[in-house]
Order: structure tokens, then C-alpha cells, then sequence
């Protein structure tokens, strides 16, 4: 097997007394756009700049191409980074900015003058390079970052919420861009948000960080349809959480049951026989029909009913008085109405059971 | 606000009234004295009988004035340059540095500007009388550093304080060594407060004039002191001429920071 590109080993960093991350591990493939994503303050910065070099870690291993980071200077990793904030250089045009990592390298003025040609290019803004930085909108000083981030052909580029200051708008025309960069350069990124949407818009696959550690890593795809956790579960995502007690266990299933006394079977992971859980189902993988049409079906009532043109969504009511969210298309919901009781619905698989 | 102007009604009068007189009395000395270096009269009759430029004849060609221009000029460039570079290295210290007693260092940095200057004057010239500095440049500068330096650890300081690091941090990511970091992207961020130090330090030297007369020998004096000490023995024009010179110099210096400080601001 060949070593990983990038490899995060026991990360653990912390200040006094507080832990910011703990048994941080991840392998990130060459190529890779590898998101962190997760609440404030669960510790993806602080796993970032550890990379950067800006942190020494406490504990733990950082290794590229198999060799360790952390003995190297972080003006000699020869990393690129794009940060929250704005930090082109004032004083600098747009031009400059982006030859500076090439002027320190001590790169040749021909070589610069086509570098920056070039990647101005890349990010759309060949005609901005004798512009000052404060004459630019926000999301124009972003990409002039990336630019500069990417001048000096970085094996590894670090992004940390790079857009969270901008608009949803041009959040949105960058994540494009950004991806469009990821194909054309073959970079690999590592990106920071707490943005779920952005973080499945971009990445090929994500690292859900909570108080310090790694909950689960996969694909959009994986994140979503098989949660590891009830947080993965409600951070991707909407989710309806419902209340059951375990009674048995098979090969990664479990037979459960609702307060009411109903049964119901769910995905799990190993669990003890007799202990409280939470079921997880998505809202638009629940079906409300006006009678049963399967065993598995839970008599609700219909509270209230939104048309959003391209879905409609419910909130329904159970035996135990919990609301529920429910999105189907709009031509199944017809024949409801607020008040009406009907059964709720969902295939065993959707249906996730945790702790 | 309460007190804005355009709801004083009667009262704004009586407010533009005072003011005026304010700015008179501590204008009118100024354009007086202004007005007598031109004067013809050897006795400063006011308003002067005719108008000429003897005066300024006199002062420029008279060795001893000029000896006195040279001298401040030249302590005011060196304290100038010593306190930029020793503002700037202090302040940096204390801004990107956490260490045991800062506060205290800072407070210390700053102690030459509350204490008395004919205080710091006599303990100058007490020591330096030992180390046989008095009457030498040396001394003058020395003094009149004292002085200037906390000035410019706190104006490089505050420059300092609304620079973000953020922008030190990418510059090192981008393959910058801390030397680098520093010369290529702090100094030009903080460059307009390392001018605004340069100019106050360099006024603050060019009319200082208690130290100075402490350090001053018959043979090495600054502007300041010969003027003092020539009011000392005689009235002449010559007076007026040097104080007008050293006024207008000021008042460009003063313009030029206040242009820097809105260029600062755009
Ligand atoms: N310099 C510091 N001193 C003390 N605690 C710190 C410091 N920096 C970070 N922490 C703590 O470490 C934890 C992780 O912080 P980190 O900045 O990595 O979170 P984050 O996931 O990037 O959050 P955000 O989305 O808000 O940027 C937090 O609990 C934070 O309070
Ligand atoms: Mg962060």
C-alpha cells in the first residue's frame, strides 16, 4: 500500500486547561478536497493551523508524503493558505500581491510576470493586477488570495472559512469557482465551514468535527444516508428524532419500541437491549398516506401544511404529542388537510437508531 | 447632543466670540513677532515704520547663528532617526510580545513625558557632567531622545495595534522568513506612523529648550538656547527672525503630519 499524501496522526492540542482537539486522525489522498466541518469551536481552525505551522500540537504527528511537518518552519512548508479575514497585502497592487511568495523565492521576473499572468487569469481577474486591494469588493480580494495561494504551485492548500464573510450570492458564484480551480489545478485542499450546504456543494469528502474530535469522515453521500452519530445525523441535514427504547439486537439492526408501545426497526450500531435511543428519519424519506399500507406505520395527525412549489411540507403530530417534519411531493400530499389523521410512513432502512 | 452647535441658537455667537479670542491670543504673539522681523526699526517699534530683510541678513550670515541653526538641525535629524528605530523596536516588542512586567516596561517607556523636564534637565546635566558630556552633541542628542522616544513607542504602537497579524501570518505562509515578514509587509503597514514619530521626534528636538540649555557650552548651542540667551543681553530684530524661522519650520512640519495623518485615513 502507498503512504497517504497527507497524514494526521493523534492530534491533540491544548491550551491551559481547555482541550481544543483530541485524537485528531485523518488520511487525505493527493487531489482530495477534504472539508472540516462543524460548530463553533470544535476545534477545525486549531487542526488547520497545526498544518500551517502557526500551532504546535501538544501531541500527535503531521506527515506529507510520508515525512513529518512539524520539524519544518511554516514559511518552508511551502503551503498555500487562504484565511477568514482579508490579508492582502495594503500596500501592494493586486499584481504584486500575488508575485510576492514568487519575490521571496527569489524567482526570476520572467517566471513572475508569466506566474501572475497566469493565475490572474485563473481566477478571472487579469485585468484587476495594478488595482490596490482596498479598492476591490470582498469576494475579489478572496479569489486575489487564492490566486496568491496558488502562485507557487502549493502540493497542499489550507483554506479557513474563506467565504464566511461574504454574501450568499457570491458565496455561492466562489464555491463554483473554487471547484472549477480544484479541477483545473489537481490541488489538494483542505477547507474549513460550518456551512453544511457548502461543505456538500464542494467537497469530495468531509470530516464532521465535534468538541475536538472527529465524529465521522465520508462522502456527502455517506455523511447523509448512513450517520454514524446523532450529531453527524442532525448537523447533515434535516432529521426528525424520535424517542424509542431498544429491545433486541441482529446484525446491525435493531428492533425498537416507540413510547406509544409500536415497534420499529432501524439501522444501528451494537446496542445493549433495554436502553433509551433515538430513532432518525428524514423529513422527505417519510410518506403520509391517509390509511396503512405497510406494518410499519405510525398514526399521526396533520397539523399544518406549506406549499414551497417544488415539494410541500407537513408537520405532523404523533401519539406522544412530538412534531414532526415531513416533505413530499406535492401531488402525494393531495387529499390532506390540516386536522385529518393519517399514517406515517418510511422504509425500515431509512430509519437510523443511536444512542 | 445636547450641546450641538446648531441648537445653541443665541449662544452660538457668544461661543464664536470666545473662540476668536482664544485663537488671537495665541495667534497674535506670533504674527507680531512675524511682523517685527520684517520691521526696519532697531528698537521693534510697533507697527514697524518701513519694511526690510536685514534681519534675515544678519541671522544668515552671522556664524555664531548659523552655528546654532547647524547644530539643531543636525541634533534634531539624529534624535529623529534614533527615536524612529528604537520607537519602532520598543513598540514592536510590546506589541507582539507576552512577557512578565510588560505593563510596567510600558509605563517606564512612558515616564520622560509626566516627569518635569527641568527635572530630568538638572539630572542630566549632573550626570553628564561626570561622563563629561555636557557641551557635546552627544549630550544634546541623549537628552533630547529622552524626551522624543516615548512619542514614538506610542505612535508606532498605535499603527501597530490597527495593523492586523493576520496579514504577517500569510505573509509567512507564502515562504516569508520573519526578517522578510517584518521588512516587506509590517514596516510599509506602519509606515505612516513611523513618519508621524519621525516629525514629532524631530519637533520636539528642534524647540526644546530647557534640556538644552543644561547641555549648551558658549562654543555648541542650539536655536532655542541662543535666542534665550541673547534675549538675555540685548533686544535686537535678529531675535525675531530666528524665532520666525523656527516657527515657520514648525508649521510646515506640523502640515506635513497633518496631511500624513489623513492620508492615513483614506
Ligand atoms: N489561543 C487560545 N487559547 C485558549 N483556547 C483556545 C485558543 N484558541 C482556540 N481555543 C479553544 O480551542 C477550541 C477550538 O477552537 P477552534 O478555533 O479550533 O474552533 P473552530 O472549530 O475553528 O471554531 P470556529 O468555527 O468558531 O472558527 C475552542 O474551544 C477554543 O475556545
Ligand atoms: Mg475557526
Amino acid at each position: 500500500m502507498t503512504t497517504p499524501f497527507l497524514q494526521i496522526r493523534g492530534l491533540r492540542k491544548t491550551y491551559d486547561q481547555v482541550v481544543a482537539i483530541d485524537h485528531v486522525a485523518l488520511d487525505i489522498k493527493q487531489g482530495e478536497f477534504m472539508t472540516f466541518l462543524g460548530p463553533s469551536g470544535s476545534g477545525k481552525s486549531t487542526t488547520l493551523y497545526i498544518v500551517a505551522g502557526f500551532q504546535e500540537p501538544t501531541e500527535g504527528q503531521v506527515l506529507l508524503n510520508g515525512k513529518s511537518l512539524l520539524d519544518v518552519a511554516p514559511n518552508k512548508r511551502n503551503i498555500g493558505m487562504v484565511f477568514q479575514r482579508y490579508t492582502l497585502f495594503p500596500h501592494l497592487t493586486v499584481g504584486e500581491n500575488v508575485a510576492f511568495p514568487l519575490r521571496v523565492r527569489r524567482r526570476p521576473e520572467s517566471e513572475i510576470k508569466a506566474k501572475v499572468e497566469k493565475m490572474l487569469e485563473l481566477v478571472h481577474l487579469a485585468d484587476y493586477r495594478d488595482r490596490l486591494p482596498g479598492q476591490m469588493s470582498g469576494g475579489q480580494q478572496q479569489r486575489v488570495a487564492i490566486a496568491r495561494a496558488l502562485a507557487y504551485d502549493p502540493p497542499l492548500l489550507l483554506m479557513d472559512e474563506p467565504l464566511a464573510a461574504l454574501d450568499k450570492k457570491l458565496r455561492e458564484e466562489i464555491q463554483f469557482e473554487l471547484r472549477r480551480i480544484h479541477q483545473e489545478t489537481g490541488v489538494t485542499i483542505l477547507y474549513v465551514t460550518h456551512d453544511q450546504e457548502e461543505a456538500l456543494r464542494l467537497s469530495d469528502r468531509i470530516a464532521v468535527f465535534s468538541q475536538g474530535r472527529i465524529e465521522q469522515v465520508g462522502t456527502g453521500e455517506e455523511l447523509y444516508e448512513h450517520p454514524s452519530s446523532r450529531f453527524v445525523a442532525g448537523f447533515i441535514g434535516n432529521s426528525n428524532f424520535l424517542p424509542v427504547k431498544v429491545e433486541q439486537m441482529g446484525a446491525g439492526r435493531a428492533r425498537a419500541i416507540f413510547p406509544n408501545g409500536q415497534a420499529v426497526e432501524g439501522d444501528a450500531r451494537a446496542f445493549a437491549a433495554g436502553s433509551e435511543g433515538t430513532l432518525m428519519v428524514r423529513p422527505e424519506q417519510m410518506r403520509i398516506r391517509p390509511h396503512a399500507t405497510s406494518a410499519q406505520g405510525l398514526a399521526v395527525t396533520v397539523r399544518d401544511m406549506t406549499y414551497l412549489g417544488d415539494s410541500m411540507h407537513f408537520a405532523v403530530q404523533t401519539p406522544w404529542e412530538q412534531e414532526l417534519a415531513v416533505r413530499m411531493a406535492v401531488r402525494d400530499g393531495q387529499g390532506l388537510c390540516i386536522g385529518s389523521s393519517a399514517v406515517l410512513e418510511w422504509d425500515s432502512q431509512h430509519g437510523h437508531v443511536f444512542a | 447632543m445636547l450641546l450641538d452647535y446648531d441648537r445653541l441658537g443665541g449662544w452660538r455667537w457668544g461661543l464664536v466670540g470666545v473662540g476668536t479670542v482664544v485663537m488671537l491670543f495665541l495667534l497674535l504673539p506670533i504674527v507680531f513677532i512675524a511682523a517685527l522681523s520684517f520691521g526696519d526699526s532697531q528698537w521693534l517699534v510697533f507697527p514697524p515704520p518701513g519694511w526690510t530683510m536685514q534681519w534675515y541678513q544678519q541671522l544668515l550670515t552671522d556664524p555664531v547663528w548659523v552655528n546654532a541653526l547647524l547644530t539643531s538641525a543636525k541634533v534634531g535629524v539624529i534624535v529623529t532617526v534614533l527615536s524612529v528605530v528604537l520607537g519602532l523596536l520598543a513598540a514592536l516588542g510590546l506589541a507582539r510580545s507576552r512577557f512578565f512586567g510588560k505593563s510596567a516596561l510600558q509605563a517606564f517607556f512612558l515616564t520622560p513625558m509626566v516627569l518635569p523636564v527641568v527635572v530630568l534637565a538638572v539630572a542630566l546635566y549632573a550626570f553628564f557632567l561626570k561622563l563629561g558630556l555636557t557641551g557635546t552633541l552627544t549630550g544634546f542628542v541623549i537628552g533630547h531622545l529622552i524626551i522624543a522616544l516615548p512619542f514614538s513607542i506610542i505612535t508606532i504602537g498605535n499603527s501597530l495595534q490597527s495593523f492586523d497579524s493576520a496579514l504577517e501570518d500569510a505573509a509567512m505562509i507564502c515562504g516569508a522568513s520573519p526578517l522578510e515578514v517584518k521588512w516587506r509587509v509590517t514596516l510599509p503597514a506602519i509606515r505612516l506612523g513611523m513618519f508621524a514619530a519621525a516629525i514629532f521626534s524631530f519637533l520636539i528636538s528642534w524647540d526644546e529648550v530647557v534640556l538644552s540649555i543644561f547641555m549648551a557650552s558658549p562654543t555648541l548651542q542650539t536655536l532655542p538656547v541662543l535666542i534665550w540667551s541673547t534675549l538675555r543681553q540685548d533686544l535686537t530684530p535678529v531675535i525675531a527672525s530666528a524665532s520666525t524661522l523656527l516657527v515657520a519650520f514648525t508649521v510646515v512640519l506640523m502640515l506635513l503630519a497633518s496631511f500624513l495623518k489623513k492620508g492615513s485615513r483614506q
